[in-house]
């Protein structure tokens, strides 16, 4: 919280010249937020209590002894505290103003810059073209009073996101849709200058685009929360609250449980609190469509919404751990560039928390990988070498005596699909032209074996793909076919379009259809 | 093994030009050997501590320490097997679309960069390195673990590559 003196020169023009926009006012005060009300609490806490006292002691009550230390002295004196109250108040009254009169924002010339800070000036800028995604955040203050945030994600980590902190959340949404549009359109000239015109109906879908909205998935909570409790971790509570209790009438054992509980507090705290957050973030999931962008919806405190153009995605995964297979749920996750799905924090790169087959396929046929692909069905439930999947030899089933049947790649036109996990299953599909580089790898057991494991390289992200223990021929094919098709690929998109649904750039049969509408 | 290509053009196959992981009739290049001293002289000046200690130590006080000093030997010794095997396992080779770098013996890696998907590519080299006329070049693509790094090149040969690199690069750049 910034109290300076006011500004020795005003700002530009309130309306100036070339779009600069103002966030809204209150924004300083929700930035400062919990530490404002910290502040003013603490202080109006103290008021009060003195009051109170004096009244307490006026009626003869014995007070209790005093606990402000700090302010022991402005509570002894109200109108000294009232007048520091109201003293500091101004102070951040007039440090926000001012920090709002520097703090503008505008979208022009390709990109959108936003400027703040009134002694350390801060101008920040992202090209539209290097937009990759836009998301409106609202925490629980600024839920409170009806703003929100529009974030700006750009390649190039979290150093080059743009956050314009707050708007009201209606025109935060339409700066959200601008910004899409316009990053769209960015795009759109680029693919245009490289591939040239009449290079399929890119335009067409772009003009629909941010307008419309289609909704595609909703997750209710219930599930959610069924499905965030069956998780390895939480089992494994279970299983130790039931070892304690079960063991506690056996004496000797139980005293030895018992001796261990403390050092287990730590452990089941934070395993809780994983939980919870889980939770916390995906609660209240929805995902739409709009033209070439899907929607992301999420919070349960916070509200969240992302938006994550179709072309940007880098990969795409889907997991079922081992508990989530009765009720046949996938979870799906996407590779961004620079939306990095790090530090726990993966809202925006989870298009399904805990979605069943049909939702799952929906959402991957948005993608591009149509349900009725059976490389799609194969990737998901099969096993072996049946419809074109290549996997490790037997050799490979003393490093995965469960899983080796079941790892394994395929490949389509457009795309690599990879699987592993045999008990919890797990499916990446990668296209060959988001494929960053190759990779393969051998340890010295696994060239006593005559085994080889090979990896496509993604951008950062909960995605990794990679398929363990070929023999060392099959890997090298793999990088040699994969090599190929990724060539072409690049050859082909030269850049992405928005109109591209990812699992279907530029397919390598030319006849191959659109999967764009 | 073509049924793996799911009834898709397949690449041409032109067999001539394969990446094995244990090379093969490409045209492999290997890293400068000036590599394989510098790592040297930066482990012998590791060792000479422990060796210089446990040799007065021995002189001084009980000649058991000289089993440290032989152990110290050894571990010299060892060190110096495993960096010449190192510095001789790398190899690259530039071919007509990716750069692809292979090290390791025991543990051998491949990774093969595409021209068109390098961001940028670093060249560094401390006092040591300089004072053999060696460079690491290190490739950088957008995912921070898919970069190959060439440890050891002649400094006129490492910039060469780099003008190579950004020329190639910028010529089949590939968008996000």
């Amino acid at each position: 919280m910034s109290t300076a003196e006011p500004p020795p020169e005003p700002p530009e023009d309130r309306t100036g010249d070339e779009g600069w926009q103002r966030l809204h006012p209150l924004s300083p005060m929700l930035r400062g937020g919990l530490f404002l009300v910290a502040v003013v609490g603490y202080l109006v806490s103290g008021v009060v209590d003195r009051t109170l006292r004096s009244v307490d002691d006026s009626l003869g009550v014995p007070g209790a002894p005093d606990t402000t230390e700090g302010l022991e002295f402005l509570a002894r004196m109200p109108l000294v505290g009232a007048s520091v109250l109201v003293v500091v108040l101004a102070l951040i009254g007039v440090g926000s103003w001012v920090s709002w009169r520097f703090a503008r924002f505008r979208v022009a010339d390709g990109q959108v810059e936003l400027r703040s800070g009134v002694l350390f000036r801060q101008h920040r800028q992202v090209p539209l073209e290097r937009i990759q995604a836009v998301e409106t955040t609202r925490p629980l203050l600024a839920r409170l009073t009806g703003l929100s945030q529009v974030v700006v994600q750009s390649a190039g980590g979290s150093d080059s996101h743009l956050a314009l902190a707050y708007l009201h959340q209606a025109r935060a949404e339409e700066v959200r849709a601008h910004l899409l549009e316009l990053a769209g359109q960015a795009d759109e000239t680029v693919a245009g200058a490289v591939v040239g015109p009449g290079d399929g109906p890119v335009g067409v879908t772009t003009h629909r685009a941010a307008t419309e909205e289609e909704p595609v998935v909703t997750v209710p909570n219930g599930r959610l929360f069924v499905a965030t409790i069956l998780h390895g971790s939480s089992l494994a509570l279970a299983l130790i609250a039931a070892l304690a209790l079960g063991s506690a009438g056996a004496l000797e054992l139980g005293v030895v449980v018992l001796g261990a509980a403390p050092a287990l507090v730590p452990v089941v705290f934070g395993l809780g609190v994983v939980r919870v957050k889980e939770l916390l973030v995906h609660g209240n999931f929805a995902l739409s469509r709009t033209g070439t962008a899907l929607r992301i919806r999420h919070g349960l405190t916070e509200l969240r919404a992302a938006s994550v153009p179709l072309h940007r995605v880098q990969a795409v995964e889907a997991v079922q751990p081992l508990w989530w297979r009765p009720f046949g749920w996938w979870r799906l996750r996407v590779n961004v560039a620079g939306v990095h799905g790090s530090d726990g924090d993966d809202g925006e790169t989870t298009l399904l928390p805990v979605g069943t087959l049909e939702e799952t396929l929906a959402v991957l046929a948005i993608l591009g990988a149509r349900s009725d692909d059976p490389l799609v069905a194969t990737a998901l439930h099969g096993s072996g070498p049946d419809g074109g999947w290549v996997g490790p030899p037997r050799a490979a089933r003393w490093f995965d005596p469960l899983s080796w049947r079941r790892i394994g790649y395929a490949l389509s036109d457009a795309t690599v699909h990879l699987r592993s996990g045999r008990l919890g299953r797990r499916v990446a599909i990668v296209p060959y032209a988001r494929v960053q580089s190759t990779t393969l790898g051998q340890g010295p057991i696994e060239a006593r074996l005559g085994l080889a494991s090979a990896k496509l390289v993604s951008t950062p992200g909960p995605v990794s793909a990679g398929v363990r223990h070929l023999t060392v021929p099959d890997a090298e094919r793999f990088l040699d076919v994969v090599g190929e098709r990724t060539r072409v690929a690049r050859r082909r998109t030269g850049t992405a379009t928005s109109g591209d649904t990812p699992l279907a750039v530029a397919p390598l049969a030319p006849d191959a259809p659109r999967l764009v509408d | 093994m073509t049924d793996t290509l799911t009834g898709s053009p397949g690449p041409t196959g032109d067999d001539s030009d394969h990446v094995t992981l244990r090379g093969g009739d490409l045209g492999w290049r290997p890293v400068s050997s000036a590599l394989a001293t510098v790592r040297l002289i930066v482990l012998g000046c590791v060792l000479v501590a422990p060796l210089v200690v446990s040799v007065v130590v021995a002189v001084l006080v009980t000649p058991w320490v000289w089993l440290g000093t032989l152990a110290v030997l050894l571990v010299a010794a060892w060190g110096v097997w495993i960096v010449r095997r190192q510095v001789s396992a790398i190899s690259w080779v530039e071919l007509d679309e990716e750069i692809v770098i292979r090290r390791g013996r025991l543990f051998r890696t491949l990774v093969s960069v595409p021209y068109g998907r390098l961001q940028y590519v670093d060249i560094q080299s401390g006092p040591l390195m300089r004072a053999f006329g060696i460079a690491s070049c290190e490739l950088h693509t957008a995912s921070p673990e898919s970069g190959g790094a060439l440890p050891g090149l002649p400094t006129a040969e490492a910039e060469e590559l780099r003008a190579r690199l950004a020329r190639r690069g910028e010529a089949q750049r590939a968008g996000l």
